[in-house]
């Protein structure tokens, strides 16, 4: 059997899905995630949910972190925007929620350029510091912008019809969202495969020698923060859907560190990354708590009294842990142990 | 014009903590390439442990001033030598995202440990307004002042005529020849660490005398970014004096156009500032020879 696989051929790195078994994964998982809603009971439809829309966000953000190398804190501020873009149209202007979403999407992407158009000229670091400023403002403008987002007492949101049909309920909730996650996949592995994505890892791996052969960089720099910001915007708009009620509390700095903990978790650069660390890093709190409450004891009082400090306890020793014994992330040890099996008994 | 000025002298004693801040972020950047967005959590964890050393001993507040640096050089050594250097070699992209990791992993613990309740600096100093000028001043602010000059001044005379800071500018310029030439790199960094710490200690107590000490002090960390990128990233007594500029732009935001937007002043100033000098008021230019 073939130990290792090597792409051999131009279509190799153009193609979109692997071989027959990547299909077949792909397949059951979708089967697996259609059929979810009509199997378990509303508590873990609301996490399954979650993770969908974290997921949406996290592939979004790889296309910058992963592909482009460049570090944001702004995840929360994109996230803000989008969701309160979607949420003002589809409340006060009636819009569908099919128009509104993309609208979010373009709000946010738009946005982006605010912020990166100054920090983008330099080197990838000032990106980490400007994008945290850009979230910093981003909450205290919400907060002034009264008309718009309703400033303090949040902003409620109705649940869209579509064609039609009712989408009030938590299942169909999560079927649009599964149905935007396979676009988010769809859209991040196009982009992957052009040129595109060509240039933004020639951008990651060695900025200086990109430019030397040809890649407009700051273009292109441009272009991942502003399409990955977009994605991220969609994410916040069916966050805003998910929630009900928006209100500037949701979108603190920790949740940018949860992005930053899903792309590290998952392993960087990969979409399958981003998706197994979304499911790691929404449930892992759930878990942790769930477990601590079953041993009993004063730690289970801790989580519900501090759930929040919790949270960051487990995101910074994840992001510390993984980067340091397991940089290439989940993704990675998968593929090791893959490899491990395949070439049983014997290893080179 | 009193008031033009009161908000002038306010702003140049929370400039100083922001500028004492803003040295540690570029010390840290100058030696080793990274930017430490745990900093602000660095200085609250030696505020809490300062406050809680001075309760424990009932010690007057000068004490803190001076526990609070050899509390700093502690932590910033400890947090160097258990999570930075088992990194050191890898790309600064994944330091800086530890450094990320450290930030929410130390402001979360504090609080565990500590508590969210905001609580009185031990001892602070005292409340009568001192008059300079026809300007009102607390002691804590004109002190703060005057710690920040002669840090500024230390710094400056430090890495300009001492042996460690001659090794420490070298590694800032290439890691590889510095080691080259016998500087031990590993110990640059530590060093730097320590010093970063030592700042942002006494910065932290500074403040939390002036306020109080809080689960949200490390926000004072974030707002002394615009300071580093003001002065530029990689100049030590540049982020110094860019620490005094957003401290008064700040005030003065707050005092004549709107007070919520005090908050982001900053923020707004640095996003402006970079597209007119990329590289901040006095940081080099950034040349890379292929």
């Amino acid at each position: 059997m073939q130990a290792v696989s090597f792409p051999t051929a131009h279509a190799d790195l153009t193609r979109l899905i692997g071989g027959g078994r990547q299909w077949a994964l792909i397949a059951a998982c979708l089967a697996v995630a259609a059929c979810l809603p009509y199997v378990v009971n509303s508590y873990v439809l609301g996490y399954a949910t979650l993770v969908l829309i974290t997921a949406v966000g996290a592939v979004g953000f790889n296309i910058l972190v992963g592909w482009t190398g460049l570090v944001s804190l702004g995840y929360a501020g994109f996230f803000a925007v989008g969701a309160y873009a979607a949420a003002f149209l589809m409340t006060k202007w009636g819009w569908s929620v099919l128009l509104a979403l993309p609208a979010a999407g373009v709000v946010a992407g738009l946005i982006s350029l605010l912020v990166g158009i100054p920090s983008l000229r330099l080197k990838g670091l000032y990106l980490a510091i400007t994008t945290l400023a850009f979230s910093v403002i981003t909450n205290h403008l919400i907060l002034l912008a009264k008309p718009i987002t309703g400033g303090s007492a949040g902003l409620r949101v109705v649940r869209p019809t579509v064609f039609g049909i009712d989408m009030t309920s938590d299942r169909a909730l999560y079927l649009i969202c599964l149905v935007v996650l396979v676009m988010a996949i769809l859209f991040a592995s196009n982009i992957r495969r052009s040129h595109v994505g060509r240039a933004l890892f020639a951008i990651r791996d060695y900025e200086v020698a990109a430019r030397v052969l040809g890649v407009n960089v700051v273009a292109y720099k441009l272009l991942s923060f502003a399409l990955s910001s977009a994605v991220i915007g969609i994410a916040g708009g069916l966050f805003g859907m998910h929630l009900r009620y928006l209100n500037v509390e949701s979108f603190e700095l920790i949740l940018s560190i949860e992005a930053v903990s899903i792309v590290i978790v998952g392993g960087l650069g990969s979409i399958a990354g981003a998706i197994l660390g979304s499911v790691f890093m929404v449930l892992l709190p759930e878990m942790a708590r769930l477990t601590f409450a079953f041993l009993g004891g004063s730690l289970g009082g801790v989580f519900s009294s501090n759930a929040q400090e919790v949270k960051g306890v487990i995101f910074g020793l994840v992001i510390i842990l993984f980067l340091r014994f397991a940089p290439s992330g989940l993704v990675g040890a998968f593929r090791r142990l893959g490899a491990a099996i395949r070439r049983w008994p014997l290893a080179y | 014009m009193q008031y033009f000025a009161d908000l002038v002298v306010s702003g140049l004693a929370i400039g100083a903590i922001y500028g004492l801040i803003g040295m540690g972020y570029a010390c840290i950047y100058k030696a080793t390439g990274v930017v430490n967005f745990a900093q602000g959590e660095v200085m609250m964890l030696i505020t809490y442990v300062t406050a809680s050393l001075l309760t424990l001993t009932t010690w007057p507040f000068w004490m803190g001033l001076v526990l609070a640096p050899l509390v700093g050089i502690a932590v910033g050594i400890v947090v160097e030598r258990i999570v930075i250097r088992p990194m050191i070699g890898r790309p600064s992209f994944a330091i800086v995202m530890v450094t990320i990791g450290l930030a929410v992993l130390m402001r979360s613990l504090i609080v565990l440990f500590w508590g969210s309740e905001p609580r009185e600096f031990p001892g602070r100093g005292s409340e009568d307004v001192l008059q300079f000028m026809g300007i009102g001043l607390y002691p804590v602010q004109v002190l703060a002042f005057l710690i920040f000059l002669s840090a500024a001044a230390a710094a400056w005379a430090f890495l300009r005529y001492s042996r460690l800071g001659i090794a420490m500018r070298a590694t800032a310029l290439s890691e590889q020849i510095a080691m080259l030439m016998g500087v031990d790199v590993r110990r640059i960094s530590g060093l730097s660490w320590a010093g970063a710490a030592a700042l942002s200690g006494l910065a932290g107590v500074l403040f939390a005398s002036a306020a109080y000490v809080g689960p949200d002090l490390f926000a004072v960390g974030l707002k002394a970014f615009p300071a580093t990128i003001l002065g530029g990233l990689d100049a030590v007594t540049g982020s110094a004096f860019g620490g005094l500029l957003i401290g008064v732009t700040e005030n003065l935001v707050g005092g004549y156009v709107d007070s919520s937007l005090k908050e982001i002043a900053g923020f707004i100033v640095i996003i402006f500032i970079l597209m007119l000098r990329p590289n901040g008021l006095f940081g080099d230019r950034d040349v890379e020879r292929v």
